[in-house]
């Protein structure tokens, strides 16, 4: 079975890098024909969220308020493009919506939007307020004897904000085992290096004595993925954390691993080549 | 005992476990002052599954109610109101409003009537601040059987809504019977010479004003706002047709609450002299609420000279 962008079901490593460049050539598309938008921070998630919805969760596009369905929360709501691109290539709605991103009138805004798109969870985009709302949304099916799991993805930089802490003590109290969160953990927040701006380290530990079971994984190797959110779902009478080791703007040479790419720029035609140069010679399209 | 014999919050407490009991959806949120706010010990006994009581985490107590609230949970999230709004203004703007979750808000001891804890923990502007945000309903109920009507309104109908609580014994208003409407204000009593418009705790004292005025031969109408969002509108401008001369009242800074909202539709839809009373821009502090009302110049006594003032002013 294919879906819309010719993906198989099973595992394929080429097929998923494959795809991994399409994501990143649309993702990068889309915010330049917006002018500007948060290219690093969805660029570092593109295996994890293709890793989720292509081999993890639990999902119906043709249902997309299925009660079973597993729950997304993308507290980092600004990486939305990376969410955007993931639901249409599982068919929550038409690809032709991904390049009205930020356009006015458009049901794709900037930041993740429960109101507007088929498929996501939470409306997010102000930091710190995601892991909270994931613990509601994990308490609310043990409450209701559903046997969803709930996704949370944080940012690194978003781990700045009390209210994360907040959470975090509230999800081990509560013991909240089918929440899963996910750090973003690409070392870079707007302002520069984490390590320079608040130190987060040292930050599994802080986890680990914050009550959550923690897991450290390359968060853009296939099978490490894959295994270390498996491992994850295993764990009974605690929530897990799983710190992702990421680059920001992953697999864009341009802005790779620079505060910059944070959010990007793009005023004229020149800007838009620019950025989109380093897709040039290896054929993909867009599926719009 | 009565309702009305009761203090306010245990009257919340009550209502709650009887709203679960008919609704097993209906949640009470706390943040370690459930004792306060009257849940506790009465809901958790009753309905342990439904009572979460998340410690001083205010912002992840509104948060989190927004994700129970997106699985079909109806959350009453309590706290003073100084952390039931200001305080979490952002986690309420967007996970609450913004994301249209179906969230209610419950802001303890309101106004003057946080006293003792003083003017760290008065909060003067939650009607202000919440009635600014789109998306969210304002309620502020004045006495027992108001209250069961808020909340009854609240548990069965899906809508971001933010409500004060006075925690303490009011005098009753209403009765058994009593029926909330969003966006309606209720006439407590006809009168033609000036309009008095109150909300919430200030009601009772506006009523006893309006009795003495008439001892004196002044009729204020009473109009008693437990909406102050949505607003009546058309309540408002037709009593201010009526009289030409209109009084607010309420325990909350001037500036932005019950008394900014009649200025709003007045001065849109018909012009008339408005004495904003409440609280003059300024913090609260530890005292008495005699003190207090006399200090800023809205008890009893202050209502009565505002109402006799506007009876000349609107003449002139």
């Amino acid at each position: 079975m294919n879906d819309a962008l010719g993906m198989s079901n099973p595992f394929d490593r080429e097929e998923y890098d494959r795809l991994a460049t399409q994501f990143r050539y649309i993702i990068t598309d889309i915010i330049c024909r917006a002018g500007s938008g948060h290219l690093g921070g969805a660029l570092s998630l593109v295996e994890i969220i293709i890793s989720l919805y292509g081999r993890i969760m639990r999902v119906d596009p043709k249902h997309p308020r299925w009660e079973d369905r597993d729950r997304l929360v993308l507290s980092k709501g600004h990486a939305a493009p990376v969410l955007y691109a993931a639901l249409a290539w599982k068919g929550f709605f038409p690809n032709a919506w991904l390049p009205t991103l930020n356009a006015d009138g458009t049901r794709l805004p900037s930041h993740a939007d429960a109101r507007t798109v088929p498929g996501i969870d939470m409306t997010t985009g102000s930091l710190g307020q995601g892991l909270s709302a994931a613990c509601g949304i994990a308490l609310a099916g043990r409450m209701n004897n559903r046997t969803y799991r709930t996704f949370c993805i944080i940012g690194d930089g978003e781990s700045n904000e009390g209210q994360v802490w907040e959470a975090a003590l509230f999800a081990a109290h509560w013991k909240l085992d089918t929440l899963t969160a996910i750090c973003d953990y690409n070392k870079l927040q707007i302002d520069g290096f984490t390590r320079d701006v608040l130190e987060l380290e040292p930050l599994a530990e802080k986890w680990r004595s914050f009550g959550w079971e923690v897991f450290e994984m390359n968060g853009h190797d296939w099978e490490d993925i894959h295994q270390t959110i498996h491992r994850a779902l295993q764990v009974k009478g605690k929530p897990s954390m799983i710190i992702a080791h990421t680059i920001k703007s992953k697999g864009h040479p341009l802005t790779e691993n620079r505060p910059e790419s944070h959010n990007i720029k793009v005023p004229d035609e020149a800007a838009y080549r620019k950025f989109m140069a380093c897709f040039a010679d290896n054929g993909v399209k867009a599926p719009y | 005992m009565q309702y009305h014999e009761m203090e306010m919050r245990a009257v919340y407490g009550i209502t709650l476990n009887e709203l679960m009991d008919e609704d097993p959806n209906v949640v009470c949120v706390e943040a370690d002052l459930s004792k306060a706010s009257g849940t506790n010990p009465e809901v958790p006994k009753k309905h342990p599954m439904n009572f979460i009581n998340v410690g001083v985490a205010e912002a992840n107590m509104i948060s989190l109610g927004a994700g129970l609230a997106a699985e079909g949970k109806i959350p009453f999230c309590a706290s003073f109101t100084c952390f039931a709004s200001r305080r979490v203004y952002d986690q309420i703007t967007i996970s609450v409003a913004y994301a249209n979750n179906n969230v209610k808000i419950v802001g303890t001891a309101p106004g003057i009537t946080a006293g003792p804890n003083g003017g760290t923990h008065m909060c003067f502007q939650d009607l202000a601040i919440m009635r600014a945000m789109p998306n969210m309903h304002v309620y502020s109920p004045a006495d027992a059987y108001e209250l069961r009507a808020v909340l009854r309104h609240m548990a069965t109908h899906r809508q971001p809504t933010y409500m004060q609580l006075i925690r303490s014994r009011v005098v009753p208003l209403f009765g058994e019977g009593y029926v909330f409407e969003p966006g309606k204000a209720v006439l407590i009593r006809k009168g033609g010479d000036v309009t008095l418009v109150s909300t919430g705790y200030m009601t009772q004292f506006a009523l006893k004003a309006a009795r003495e005025l008439e001892t004196i031969g002044i009729h204020a109408e009473l109009l008693h706002c437990p909406s102050v969002k949505p607003f009546d509108t058309e309540g408002m401008v037709a009593s201010a047709r009526k009289t030409g001369g209109v009084v607010t009242v309420e325990t909350q800074n001037i500036i932005g609450g019950l008394g900014g909202a009649v200025c709003e539709v007045l001065s849109e839809h018909w012009p008339v002299p408005v004495q904003r009373l409440g609280i003059p821009d300024r913090f609260g502090e530890t005292a008495t609420e005699t003190y207090l009302f006399n200090k800023h110049g809205f008890g009893p006594r202050h209502i009565i000279d505002a109402c006799m003032a506007m009876k000349e002013r609107k003449l002139h």
